[in-house]
Formats: C-alpha cells, sequence, structure tokens
C-alpha cells in the first residue's frame, strides 16, 4: 500500500514539476509548484515526518509561492512579454542538462541494490526527535543560521530603502 | 571560534550605530575591532579544538582566518569611500562583516551543515552588496546575475550533499573520509555523483572555467571596492573550503575528481588568461586575471601532497594583497578620470608617483616577477603540482603566465613611458599608507616567503 503511494506521489511530483518548466504563462507554473510541494509533503507523511509536512506546506506553499504570485502579478509578466530565447541557448541547455541526466541516472541505476547506510526509524521524523537533534546536535548551526537570516534581512532593507538626498 | 562571535558581535554593534547614532565613530571602531580579533584569533594556534563536531579551529582555519580578517582590514583602508555614504552606510559594514563571519564558518567547518551555512552566509550580503549602487543598472545587473546563478550553484551543492548523506547517513566530514576507507574502492555510484555535484558549486564560488561566466560581469558592475572584496576574501574562503573538503576527506576518492580537476584549471588558465588579454576596461582585465589566477591554485589542489596547504596559502597572501592594491588604485584612478582604459593611467608615474609604483609592484607580484611574493607563490604552486608529476599542467601554467605578463606590462607602461596632460589626483592620507603598507607587504613576502611557508 505504502509503496503504491509513494510511486502516486512521485509521479505526480514529476508530473507537476515538468508542468512548472513547460507551461508557458508564470501564474500556470507557480501554481504548479504549489502542486509540486503538496506531492512532496505528500512524502514527508510516508517517512512519518508530519511536522516537516506541516512547515513544508506553511512556509513554502503558503508563505512563499504567495509572494511569488504576488510579484509575478504586480510585473505584469505573461505570455507576450517572455523574451525570445536564441535556438543556440536551448540547444546548449538541453546539451547541458541532458548530459547531467545522463550522469545521474547512470550513477543511480543500481540504487534497487545498495544497502541503506542507515536502517530506517518510524520515529525518526517526529517533532520531539527533531528538536533533540536539533537543539543538540546541530545547535551550532542553528546559532550560525541566525546571522544568515539577520544578514538577508539587513541586505534587503539595504536594498529597499531611499537613499537620503 | 573566538573570531566568529567576536566578529558577529562587531556586525551587529555596527548596526547599533544607526540607533545610539555613533555612526561617525564606526569605522575606527570596526578597524579596532579588526585588528582585536586577529591577535585574540592567533592566540588559538596550536589549540586545535573540535567545537560541538561543527568547527575544527585547527592550525589551518587559524592560518586562513588570520589572512581573512588581515585582508578585510586592508580592505577597510582601501574602500573608505564605500563608508561615506550617509543613508546606507552601518548596512555597509555590517553586511561585510557579517560576509567575514561566513568565511570564519568556511575555514573551520567539519561538518556539510556547517558548509552549507558558511557559502551561504557569505554569499547573500555579497549578492545585496553588489547591487548596492543602487542607481546605476549595470551594478543593479550584477548583483541580480549574481544571486540566480549563485542560488543555481547551491541548488548543486545542496543536491551533492543529499545525495552523499544518502550513502554515508552522516553530514560529518570524518565519518565521510573513513566511509571512503572502509569501502575502499566499491563505494556507491550515488556518493560519487554526489563529490561531482559539490565539486561543480565549489568551482562555481571560485569562478574557474567553465563556471566563470557570471564572474567578469558582477565584478565590472559592482562598485570597485565590492569588487575587491569578491575577488580577495571571497575567493580565499572558497579556495579554504574547497581545500577542506577535497585535499582531505574526498582525497580517497581522488580517482573521480583529479581528472575532471585537470582539465577545469588548464581551461582556467588558458580562457582567464587569453580573454584578459583582449579587454578594454582594466576592471573586467582585472576580473579575467582573477579568474585565471583561481587556476594557478587549482593547481595545488591537483597536486594533493604535503604542499598543498601551505602554497595554497601563501598563494592566497599574496594575489589578496596585489588585488587590494590593484583595485584600489584603479578605483582611485578610474573615479578621477573618468574612465578605467588603459589609457587612464597614461603618465601616472609623473603625476602620482606613489599610485603608479604600488599598482606596479601589485601587478608585478600578481604576474609572478620576482622578488615580489607573487613569484614565490606561483613557484611553490608549480614546485606542488610537479612533485605529484603533472608536468604538463604546470607547462600550461608557465605558458600562461607568460600571457599574464603582458596585459599587466600594458598598464605598467602606460604609466611610465606614456604622456598625459592630466592633473595630479588628490590621494587621502589613509591610501598612502595602504599603498606604503601593500608595497612593504609584497616585497616582504618575496624576501622571506618561508614565514608563511612553514606554517602549514
Amino acid at each position: 500500500m505504502t509503496t503504491y503511494l509513494f510511486y502516486f506521489l512521485s509521479f505526480l511530483a514529476i508530473m507537476f514539476a515538468l508542468m512548472v518548466v513547460l507551461s508557458k504563462n508564470p501564474i500556470h507554473s507557480v501554481l504548479y509548484l504549489v502542486l509540486t510541494f503538496f506531492a512532496i509533503a505528500g512524502h514527508y507523511v510516508l517517512l512519518n515526518a508530519q511536522f516537516l509536512a506541516a512547515v513544508h506546506i506553511i512556509v513554502y506553499a503558503g508563505a512563499i509561492m504567495v509572494l511569488f504570485l504576488f510579484v509575478i502579478m504586480l510585473l505584469n509578466l505573461n505570455k507576450e512579454t517572455e523574451p525570445h530565447k536564441s535556438l543556440w541557448l536551448k540547444g546548449m541547455a538541453a546539451v547541458a542538462s541532458g548530459s547531467l541526466l545522463v550522469v545521474l541516472v547512470g550513477s543511480l541505476k543500481n540504487a534497487g541494490q545498495m544497502q541503506a547506510a542507515a536502517p530506517y526509524n518510524g520515529s525518526i521524523g517526529l517533532i520531539e526527535n527533531l528538536g533533540q537533534t536539533l537543539f543538540h546536535e546541530f545547535l551550532l548551526p542553528f546559532e550560525v543560521a541566525s546571522i544568515l537570516l539577520l544578514g538577508a534581512m539587513v541586505g534587503a532593507v539595504m536594498l529597499g530603502k531611499k537613499s537620503i538626498k | 571560534m573566538t573570531a566568529l562571535i567576536l566578529l558577529s558581535a562587531l556586525g551587529v554593534i555596527a548596526l547599533l550605530a544607526e540607533i545610539f547614532s555613533f555612526k561617525k565613530l564606526l569605522y575606527p571602531v570596526v578597524i579596532l575591532g579588526l585588528i582585536t580579533t586577529f591577535v585574540l584569533n592567533l592566540v588559538d594556534w596550536n589549540t586545535d579544538k573540535l567545537w560541538y563536531g561543527m568547527m575544527r579551529y585547527d592550525n589551518f582555519a587559524v592560518a586562513f582566518s588570520s589572512v581573512l580578517i588581515g585582508i578585510t582590514t586592508l580592505w577597510f583602508i582601501m574602500a573608505e569611500n564605500f563608508f561615506k555614504e550617509e543613508s546606507s552606510l552601518t548596512d555597509h559594514f555590517a553586511l561585510i562583516l557579517f560576509a567575514l563571519v561566513g568565511g570564519i564558518v568556511m575555514v573551520s567547518y567539519t561538518n556539510m551543515t556547517m558548509l552549507f551555512l558558511g557559502i551561504e552566509i557569505l554569499s547573500i550580503p555579497m549578492y545585496v552588496l553588489a547591487a548596492s549602487k543602487k542607481e546605476d543598472v549595470s551594478s543593479n545587473e550584477a548583483g541580480f546575475k549574481y544571486l540566480i546563478l549563485g542560488a543555481f550553484s547551491t541548488g548543486f551543492l545542496l543536491f551533492g550533499i543529499a545525495l552523499i548523506y544518502g550513502s554515508t547517513a552522516s553530514f560529518d566530514l570524518p565519518v565521510i573520509a573513513d566511509f571512503i576507507t572502509s569501502h575502499n574502492g566499491a563505494v556507491p555510484g550515488m556518493f560519487y555523483i554526489g563529490i561531482l555535484l559539490i565539486l561543480v558549486a565549489m568551482v562555481f564560488k571560485v569562478s574557474a572555467v567553465p563556471f566563470h561566466f557570471w564572474a567578469p560581469d558582477v565584478y565590472q558592475g559592482a562598485p570597485t571596492s565590492v569588487t575587491a572584496f569578491m575577488a580577495t576574501i571571497v575567493k580565499t574562503a572558497a579556495f579554504a573550503a574547497f581545500l577542506r573538503l577535497f585535499a582531505s576527506t574526498f582525497a580517497g576518492a581522488g580517482s573521480v575528481w583529479i581528472d575532471v580537476l585537470w582539465v577545469i584549471a588548464a581551461l582556467t588558465l588558458l580562457v582567464g588568461n587569453i580573454t584578459a588579454v583582449v579587454q578594454t576596461s582594466t576592471k573586467r582585465m582585472l576580473a579575467y586575471s582573477s579568474i585565471a589566477h583561481a587556476g594557478y591554485m587549482l593547481l595545488a589542489l591537483i597536486a594533493l601532497n604535503s604542499f598543498t596547504q601551505s602554497s595554497v596559502l601563501f598563494y592566497s597572501l599574496a594575489y589578496s594583497i596585489g588585488s587590494i592594491a590593484s583595485f584600489g588604485v584603479l578605483g582611485i584612478v578610474a573615479t578621477s578620470r573618468g574612465n578605467d582604459t588603459t589609457d587612464a593611467f597614461n603618465g601616472l608615474a609623473k603625476t602620482n608617483p606613489l599610485l603608479a609604483v604600488a599598482m606596479t609592484v601589485a601587478l608585478l607580484s600578481l604576474a609572478g616577477i620576482p622578488p615580489t611574493a607573487g613569484f614565490f607563490a606561483k613557484y611553490y604552486i608549480f614546485t606542488a603540482a610537479f612533485a605529484s608529476g603533472y608536468g604538463w599542467l604546470v607547462l600550461i601554467a608557465i605558458l600562461a603566465s607568460l600571457i599574464g605578463v603582458y596585459y599587466y606590462f600594458r598598464i605598467i607602461i602606460a604609466m611610465f613611458f606614456k604622456e598625459s596632460t592630466e592633473a595630479a589626483i588628490e590621494v587621502t592620507a589613509n591610501h598612502k599608507l595602504l599603498f606604503i603598507l601593500t608595497i612593504v607587504l609584497t616585497i616582504a613576502l618575496g624576501l622571506f616567503p618561508d614565514f608563511i611557508i612553514r606554517l602549514l
């Protein structure tokens, strides 16, 4: 049952991700991206990580994608304004990403026979264990991340404010 | 660790200056703070402490973080004009100091999460600072381009880290190194592709060919001070992170990435130097030369022997001092003469001998002419590569540095042998001090390179 669900969710995630890239209208792309995030949140639930699933939906699908939509609507982007890319550029992009695809498939094709590096622990995604890991083992990165956020915030304010004449 | 805390605190103090209005005092406070941090950072020498299993402050970390802090201090003297604009002065201070914190994390991490955080803490302030000349379109373009491409390379980094985590179940570098030795050749393919994806991200950060396309535009568009910061501190930190990961942890899996890096280094040396020749803008020329210098440093990484760490340390120090001086002179000349072509330097030796001499010493050092620091820097790198049997690569590098001599000398010739009717440029006392300091340091490092080389 879980296996079927896994394949179904993966299929949805890949389909929606493809639609993000393929759809011409930027608004549709963003909406498909929201659906992709929901499919991935489904994967988190399958791994018994309800907290991550909820946060994923609230932060990504909720906050960030709404922001995305606002920006796109404010910029008034649509099919007509999309710049035309040269054939040469498209060809190069196809070659580069095609090679990456070949390398990834080549390296992952034997993944089925691989030994899992760590056995699956059903309670690993629970919020209690997440907190324990975050505030014991990963305490320093957790604190250092505050500098990252502060730096990003200061930067955003600096770019946003008017210069005094 | 001391440096990490002190610099973060200094960054917060810079932000508080806006509220408590001691903006005028901030410049000396930050310089003093940096010098204090530099001294206290040296106290950690030979202590080799592991912090929470996330940061290892060994001699490698102390040496590279001292270089970063020292060069930042020089940079602050060089970039005093960058801190003249009243409205976003404290933000500039804070962002630079936070970027430096990221650099400190990047030289001392022993965990993939810290690597990621370090790279992001360094990059995000740089994206913003590249766009800090808000009314200038090319500065906006630089910031935007850097942000988009930088985010893309971060994607590669995370994908690589995820694949490595998937095969080893750990972010910890010693555990990953043990995984390679214990599996001895039978490492899953997923692990290899993880290494290669991380390699792509790191090579992007040091702007090596073919991941260099962002560098010329960003370097040219950003304000000159920010360009100097990117060419020195960002590059040094990225190389230290590169070494920490590839020269120790992934050294056991060298067969996967050394050949790839060989090609990247050869391409970087050739493309960087040859493209630099045809540039008319000096700033863009220095951007391409900075790409080429990444190629030389990659040589030491490929060599993967006992000289690797010390030669990269010396090279990044010599290169950073040379870059600070050359970007400093370029900034002054370009603002007063209105353009940054080679002709702007005409007759500088007559009007401003100090600027001309500082620029000459810096360019000679970048070109690798004795007795400057740059000569020994290249010498040690080539020795390291030669000792590991990369004769062909050394040959390419020597040819590439000959091309380099050509475009560096074009500016020296313009300064000394061409006439110009331009008036003398006024140079502030701080800048004079800086240029005397860089001249002395470049010559001193060239005469006594053992001081630095023996450290690691």
